[in-house]
């Protein structure tokens, strides 16, 4: 016979499943629903929809999102590029040197840069950029998506960098190794997994971002661009445009770049979790 | 000459003192113990041997400390801790490294050698003088969290060892480690001494008596007391020695 507190472990194991089912069946609705619809357009569309234009709102032929996908790998490439070489700089100075007044600078514009609204960054970027420029740009949306992400980023490696165990600073110093020989050989090193995950999170907050790009990148997608100052598009303005668009086509081809977006996110992060191996402590 | 030389030496930690006017000289090539209850200010003393207290926030170090002959508040730090090495009460080897790289990278850091070959004799040559070469020859790839907890002490110092250091400092090595492999590395210290002169902090009454030629005691940032080990076992001069040496502290 089962005692009391028996039954009130496995009543409690029994929520905990349940409520953790409830948590993740959202995630795995999207990703069934998405999939299905996706995958249905790509194997319609076949491989012109990763090579051709987007389809007229009248058209038969689904077409396909090239100037799309190039421009959200050009403004990713771009914007992923400034962010983690600025952040994880940053994360280093404040986690080596905290009381320092740059530091102290640094963590309190990281902060407030991270509560500013997402379209207000695009207001801003056309202002500074857009307007002086002369015309949209993929540069204007790479330097929109780097503001937001910025302190995303840089909040993330700070994190991780502080997660290392002083203990092990303290023996890098013991054998006289410099404090920036301590962080590149010592620290980075345990910290790569951590580094690597952000650098994935990050760059799935670059390509999934939409409101920043609205007044900066350009919705250009009448033909495929690569220079960086010229217009370019992105999935997510795509998708936004085309859903919110009366034409079935438009809605077919929105749910085959959504599923295009959510297939490369699940593919970044399974190949960083075989590629990355974690530091056993 | 002494290896070590401390004259009126204080230390604060933002307001409050840590060390008062500690003075000390540890000879060349012996074994020089601190002795103290926790809390007395053992760690800190250790830390301002190597300057590694200068990585403490709000740190402050008043009075002369000569080291192998270099004025230690006016040398650079990172030169200084070249001639001194140092394992800590929790093994700390690098995660990342295997068990030869951790050891690799001390000589490679410190200029000790020219070549592949010498680096080899060196890495070997340390991991023999921590006692741990026979346990770890035929896997010198894997890593330390595959070493148990005295195994990782002892590459703590092939890795400290490798430096080539002139001094020795060790942070109450064995306090987390079980008696057999405590042993080995106390032997291990021992055995040291023609090369290096260490300076330990313990708890242990009984491990200081196995391996030190000279004590010093320690109490509330004090030195209260200091003397070959054979004099201040046998007759120890202050109350706070005896009680001590008796475990009551």
């Amino acid at each position: 016979m089962y005692s009391w507190r028996k039954i009130r472990e496995k009543l409690f194991i029994c929520i905990i499943i349940l409520l953790s089912l409830l948590a993740i069946a959202p995630i795995i609705h999207l990703v069934i629903v998405v999939s299905i619809n996706g995958i249905a357009i790509f194997v319609k569309a076949g491989t012109s929809f990763f090579t051709g234009l987007p389809p007229t709102p009248l058209s038969e032929e689904i077409g396909g999102i090239a100037p799309s996908i190039i421009g959200t790998l050009l403004m990713t490439m771009i914007s992923l590029s400034i962010t983690i070489t600025l952040a994880v700089f940053a994360a280093i100075l404040t986690t080596e040197f905290p009381k320092n007044s740059i530091s102290v600078a640094i963590d309190a514009i990281a902060k407030s840069l991270a509560s500013i609204p997402t379209i207000a960054v695009s207001m801003i970027v056309y202002t500074l950029v857009v307007v002086p420029m002369k015309g949209f740009s993929a540069l204007a949306g790479s330097v929109a998506l780097t503001i937001i992400a910025l302190p995303y980023a840089y909040t993330y490696f700070s994190m991780v960098l502080r997660s290392v165990p002083a203990i092990y600073r303290e023996a890098a110093f013991s054998v006289a190794m410099s404090r920036w020989s301590a962080v590149i050989r010592v620290l980075i090193p345990i910290a790569r997994k951590g580094i690597a995950v952000g650098v994935l999170m990050t760059m799935a907050r670059i390509m999934g971002e939409t409101a920043a790009l609205l007044f900066t990148a350009g919705r250009f997608r009448n033909k495929v661009s690569f220079s960086p100052t010229e217009p370019a598009d992105a999935i997510p303005l795509l998708i936004f445009d085309y859903i919110l668009s009366p034409y079935d086509i438009w809605h077919q081809v929105a749910w085959g770049a959504t599923a295009l977006l959510l297939l490369a996110y699940i593919a970044i992060f399974f190949a960083v979790k075989l590629i990355v191996k974690e530091v056993k402590l | 000459m002494f290896a070590v030389e401390m004259n009126n030496v204080n230390v604060y930690l933002g307001d409050r003192q840590i060390l008062k006017e500690v003075t000390l000289k540890v000879h060349y090539n012996t074994v020089f113990v601190i002795m103290g209850p926790s809390g007395s200010g053992k760690t800190t003393l250790l830390r301002v041997i190597n300057r590694l207290i200068d990585t403490t926030e709000g740190a402050r170090v008043v009075g002369s400390i000569r080291v192998l002959g270099f004025d230690v508040m006016n040398y650079d730090p990172y030169e200084l801790r070249k001639h001194i090495g140092m394992v800590f009460q929790v093994p700390n080897p690098f995660p990342h490294l295997t068990i030869y790289e951790n050891v690799a990278i001390a000589a490679k850091i410190n200029g000790v050698v020219k070549n592949k070959k010498e680096l080899n004799d060196v890495v070997r040559w340390a991991l023999e003088k921590a006692m741990l070469w026979d346990e770890v020859k035929d896997r010198l790839h894997e890593y330390p969290h595959q070493l148990s907890g005295g195994q990782r002490q002892r590459l703590c110092l092939a890795r400290a060892l490798a430096m080539k250091p002139k001094l020795l400092l060790l942070d109450e090595p064995t306090a987390n480690i079980d008696p057999v492999n405590a042993r080995k590395l106390e032997n291990a210290i021992v055995s040291l001494k023609d090369e290096v002169t260490v300076v330990m902090v313990t708890h242990s009454p009984y491990q200081a008596a196995r391996v030190a030629d000279y004590v010093a005691v320690l109490y509330d940032g004090m030195v209260v007391e200091q003397g070959s080990a054979q004099q201040l076992f046998l007759r120890p001069s202050t109350d706070i020695a005896q009680k001590l040496l008796r475990g009551e502290m």
